[in-house]
């Protein structure tokens, strides 16, 4: 069974619409890239999908409660008081007990691990560099141990060789521990690496596709930007 | 010093306020919630000059008044882009009706002077055992919603699935928070709340990395400023507010200038 389905579904910001009729099924497992221009919808999908988005029409199944987010922006200025640790810990967001118990604990732990930040850990977030912010932005939503992890252009900020990395580890958890990933993004060098299928939003539809079209989409997509280019010059 | 009733009564109620001032105020802070407070306490001193003008206690308007404010306050904030501007204006509606219920109300000086710069000298038992009240609910409050509360304040972003409980605790922290500068405005007045709701934790998050290590700081802040100000009004026999605010406007300005030159 998919851990996302629709049917006929739709979403709308008053009159206009932004989706009509869309009709996916992503399986259970899989990397998936969100594709398409700034503002084709690829958000409001995704807040959609998280339950942010009320106008909508149609049917929208989600088969887990287990979710993990990395938003766009995150303000977080250069006195913000917490270390990364307990950035992460915030995820934690039931209950009323003061610390985190051994379990938990130890989960922070390994979502810091995983993310490259074990030894940073006690670095204030607000003094640390782009990079460490977002790999923290990351470790937080992987913390509770997610089903489905949505990134929101997460690796725009970062250098290439962490950019590479972030997806290596991300790869490993979806391909070991069955994560369903949603990856928006635009850099489609990254999406031809890591992703296995593709939901391209234009023109108000979404088309969903497996790896192996992604291959030529990407080559036409690239080819597409690259004349684009041309003519701004 | 402390074979005076009063003075006991005014270090006990300042020990209170500057514990709850401290807790609340790393949250308020952390959400950048210093306007707002600033705000709920000039509606605080219209809550309190309309209690007088009806003969209740001004607490009791006061919190009334604030309560009333930040659950209004709340629901604007989701649609209003600008919350800033929307706050002025509760605001200026609130500072006119106090001055109006002031006149109405013959208030003599001395009440209104109170209700504005504090009157921390003069807190009887009763008043006290009230704040005490006041300030066990704040606190259980805040600690049963301990986790949810620190991620609205620390990381709003985070906060994506949208639950019912998670739309309370919203309007759970705006009324902490109205009641919270209730309580403290009996140590300080209206007009000096964010010496102690806002300055000591702006202060702790110069030092302190962790959330229960930010609200000890502050509340250590917050209650150093408050014994040594209640002391020195002692033995100067100048206002306890002024010497609370000008210590901790020092121990900020401190904590901004190390943390500057640190990082």
């Amino acid at each position: 069974m998919g851990i996302i389905r629709t049917k006929d579904f739709g979403i709308r910001y008053g009159e206009k619409s932004i989706l009509a009729h869309v009709n996916i099924d992503v399986p259970t497992g899989r990397f998936f890239a969100l594709l398409g221009e700034n503002g084709a919808g690829k958000t409001s999908f995704v807040k959609a999908l998280i339950g942010q988005n009320q106008q909508t029409d149609g049917e929208l199944k989600l088969n887990t409660n287990r979710v993990g987010f990395v938003p766009q922006f995150r303000d977080i200025t250069r006195d913000f008081p917490l270390n990364i640790a307990e950035f992460v810990a915030l995820n934690y967001n039931k209950g009323w007990r003061l610390w985190l118990n051994k379990r938990e604990k130890a989960a922070v732990y390994s979502a810091l691990k995983l993310m490259d930040l074990a030894d940073i850990s006690d670095k204030r977030l607000g003094l640390a560099s782009g990079g460490q912010k977002q790999r923290a932005f990351v470790a937080q939503a992987l913390v509770q141990q997610p089903n489905l992890l949505i990134l929101d252009e997460s690796t725009a900020s970062l250098d290439h060789e962490h950019k590479i990395r972030l997806l290596q580890t991300i790869k490993q958890l979806q391909e070991t521990q069955h994560l369903t990933v949603l990856f928006i993004t635009h850099e489609l060098e990254l999406v031809a690496q890591f992703a296995d299928g593709y939901l391209l939003f234009e023109n108000g539809h979404v088309t969903q596709g497996e790896v192996d079209e992604l291959q030529s989409l990407t080559m036409k997509m690239t080819h597409i930007h690259a004349e684009d280019e041309v003519r701004h010059v | 010093m402390f074979s005076y009733d009063f003075m006991q009564n005014a270090f006990m109620a300042g020990t209170v306020v500057s514990i709850v001032a401290g807790i609340v105020g790393t949250f308020a802070v952390a959400r950048n919630y210093a306007f707002l407070t600033h705000t709920l306490s000039e509606i605080g001193f219209a809550g309190a000059a309309f209690g007088l003008f009806a003969g209740w206690p001004a607490l009791l308007g006061m919190m009334i008044a604030t309560s009333g404010a930040s659950l209004a306050i709340g629901a604007l904030e989701s649609g209003y882009t600008k919350r800033d501007n929307v706050t002025s204006a509760i605001s200026a509606l609130a500072i006119g009706l106090g001055i109006l219920f002031l006149a109405l109300g013959h208030t003599s000086t001395t009440a209104a002077t109170g209700i504005l710069f504090g009157s921390v000298l003069g807190i009887s038992r009763q008043n006290l055992l009230l704040l005490i009240v006041l300030a066990i609910f704040v606190i259980v409050t805040l600690l049963i919603n301990y986790r949810s509360l620190r991620q609205l304040a620390f990381d709003e972003a985070g906060i994506f699935l949208q639950s019912g409980r998670q739309k309370a605790v919203r309007y759970i922290f705006l009324v902490i928070i109205a009641l919270s500068v209730s309580i403290s405005s009996q140590l300080v007045g209206s007009l000096l709340i964010f010496v102690l709701v806002t300055l000591p934790a702006a202060s702790a998050k110069y030092y302190a990395t962790a959330t229960t290590r930010l609200m000890v700081l502050a509340v250590i802040f917050a209650l150093f400023g408050t014994w040594s100000g209640l002391s020195l009004a002692y033995l100067t026999n100048l206002p306890a507010s002024f010497f609370i605010a000008v210590i901790e406007v020092l121990i900020y300005l401190v904590s901004v200038w190390q943390f500057q030159k640190n990082a």
